[in-house]
């Protein structure tokens, strides 16, 4: 059963979960040339929230995620899980963990690979099949149980990788590039299974390009760029009254003649699609409520772009 | 369950591991290597074969084991950390909640079960053509082989992508570097000291599998040298990272 996730002042009382310390990485050549991949990086992760961390290519996120991990040292500042090293706590507790890259052995089978995540993850020898199988069933992968990991399409493998994050019910699950490969089935699916595992004591990260899937799934957005954290943006609408203009897409299924009476500037986009502009959602509704009055029926209102775009291009810019 | 028998458990399918991507491949090299560099011989000789001549040929199965009780080292270290750091395994194996630095130290005591194992199978073929080859005598030289040169490899492994060519250059170089220079009474004799000792080795085998007998202060310095960078590799791996 879907959670109630933190809202507003809850994320500042919320217990700390994850806590990036002014986090820096720098790669070094044997020639002595030194790459920054992340710079003073801080941030706080709360329990119960989805948090989102967007970015373009070579942003960092994976890198990010590595040193959360344990699987990188970071050249300053710590990453700390519950209040102790990362890696100390993931070594005590695990961490379910999808990384961007679907690295398993391809000689193993779908399944035998499953039930050795299953024995490293400390699952007694008799809840294996029940675990394996729940993730099998849960994910969609009956049919390909006994195939090679070879031999799985990318998609399957992606199922199969969300899978073994999924075997044990871990507090905290890191999901770097969720729905790649996924075909449009299966991305649906995979929201809903991360709605389902929203629970107020769990914490659950997600590293993504795609700002919609993050619009749809987070609480906050991370936005970093370059290494840097460029803002941390909260998806809601609640706080959203936008600071600049906001194009929204209105469809009217009849009452098109009523458009310019209530939105002087809206352009028709063609098919009874009209963009107008709002600089607040109070105003959008208010406008929407006096279309709505006069007789109009309205089909659909879109934003052009979602809070979350709107910041993501401030933040990194547009020519990304 | 506690996390020391959920790795203990793991153990079983390291095993597995084992056999499958290398036991076999050590068995078919092995006897392939043994029975065509032996059986020829047994064939001419016939009778002579286990008569006073037997001398000769029992030197020959000593040189033969010995070296394939290397290459065995060889195979088994081959990628035994390198491996998962390369192509990512790494990642999923260690976001569960397991000590990397335990996973590898089991690991490398499972190959070695597998290596003894192999060898046994082997050796016992051996056994059963030349009687006087003595089966433990030779599993207590596999196990001093595989921590000697296994040790170095294990290190190797964990510090670079490319371990067993490492390895090899080590193992050679050193051979090469002590002919040099190991006579000579200057500096660079004091410096192949340091290099790791496998001129004992042959010494080693020869009494060792022989007679079951061998010089402590041999056996000592090869295996402490190889116990010495095991742990050492254990340390780099406590200290590094594991992704590039």
């Amino acid at each position: 059963m879907a959670g109630v996730p933190p809202t507003g002042d809850d994320f500042r009382t919320a217990a700390l979960v994850i806590e990036f310390k002014n986090v820096g990485k720098i790669y070094k050549s044997l020639l002595g040339n030194s790459v920054k991949a992340v710079e003073e990086f801080s941030l706080t992760v709360v329990e119960g929230e989805i948090l989102g961390i967007a970015g373009p290519n070579g942003a960092g996120k994976t890198t990010l995620i590595a040193m959360m991990l344990g699987y990188l040292r970071p050249t300053t500042g710590t990453v700390e899980i519950n209040g102790v090293p990362a890696r100390q706590h993931i070594e005590r507790n695990g961490i379910g963990y999808l990384s961007e890259l679907i690295a398993i052995n391809p000689k193993w089978r779908a399944r035998t690979a499953l039930v050795r995540y299953a024995t490293l993850a400390g699952i007694s020898h008799a809840e294996i099949p029940q675990r394996v199988g729940y993730v099998i069933d849960l994910l969609g992968l009956a049919e390909h149980r006994d195939k090679k990991v070879k031999a799985l399409s990318k998609g399957n493998l992606q199922r199969l990788g969300l899978a073994q994050a999924l075997l044990r019910d871990e507090q905290i699950l890191v999901l770097d590039e969720p729905t790649h490969g996924l075909d449009p089935v299966w991305t649906q699916r995979f929201r809903d299974i991360v709605d389902e595992l929203r629970r107020p004591d769990r914490t659950i990260l997600i590293a993504s390009h795609n700002l919609d899937e993050l619009q749809r799934l987070a609480d906050r957005v991370a936005i970093i760029d370059r290494g840097r954290l460029q803002r941390v943006v909260s998806t809601g609408y609640e706080n959203a009254a936008p600071a600049a203009a906001t194009r929204f897409r209105v469809t009217l299924a009849s009452g098109h003649d009523l458009i310019r009476a209530v939105f002087p500037q809206a352009e028709d986009a063609g098919r009874g699609e009209y963009d107008v502009t709002v600089h607040s959602i109070n105003e959008l509704n208010a406008a929407l409520a006096d279309l709505i009055g006069r007789g109009a029926l309205v089909a659909s209102v879109v934003p052009e772009r979602s809070v979350l775009e709107q910041q993501f291009r401030e933040a990194v810019g547009e020519s990304q | 369950m506690s996390r020391a028998s959920s790795l203990a458990r793991y153990s079983l399918w390291q095993f597995r591991d084992f056999v499958v991507e290398r036991g076999i491949a050590i068995l078919i090299i092995g006897f392939l290597w043994g029975y065509v560099l032996i059986e020829p011989l047994r064939r001419s000789m016939g009778p002579a074969w286990n008569g006073p001549q037997g001398t000769t040929v029992f030197g020959i199965a000593l040189q033969v084991s010995s070296a394939i009780v290397s290459v065995s080292v060889l195979i088994a270290l081959n990628g035994i950390v390198s491996t998962d750091r390369k192509l990512g395994y790494y990642r999923f194996l260690f976001s569960k909640p397991v000590n990397h630095v335990l996973y590898y130290a089991q690991l490398f005591f499972v190959y070695m079960v597998g290596v003894v194992a192999s060898m046994f199978v082997l050796s016992s073929l051996l056994h059963t053509v030349l009687p006087t080859f003595s089966i433990p005598h030779f599993l207590i030289y596999t196990v001093l082989v595989y921590v000697a040169m296994g040790g170095i490899g294990f290190f190797l492994s964990v510090a670079t992508r490319y371990d067993w060519l490492s390895l090899a250059a080590v193992w050679l170089g050193a051979r090469m570097l002590r002919s040099l220079y190991g006579p000579r009474n200057d500096w660079r004799s004091k410096v192949v000291e340091v290099l790791p000792p496998v001129h004992k080795l042959d010494e080693v085998a020869n009494s060792l599998i022989g007679t079951g007998t061998a010089h402590a202060t041999d056996v000592l310095w090869l295996f402490g040298y190889g116990a010495l960078f095991f742990v050492l590799g254990l340390v780099v791996l406590r200290w590094g990272s594991l992704a590039d």
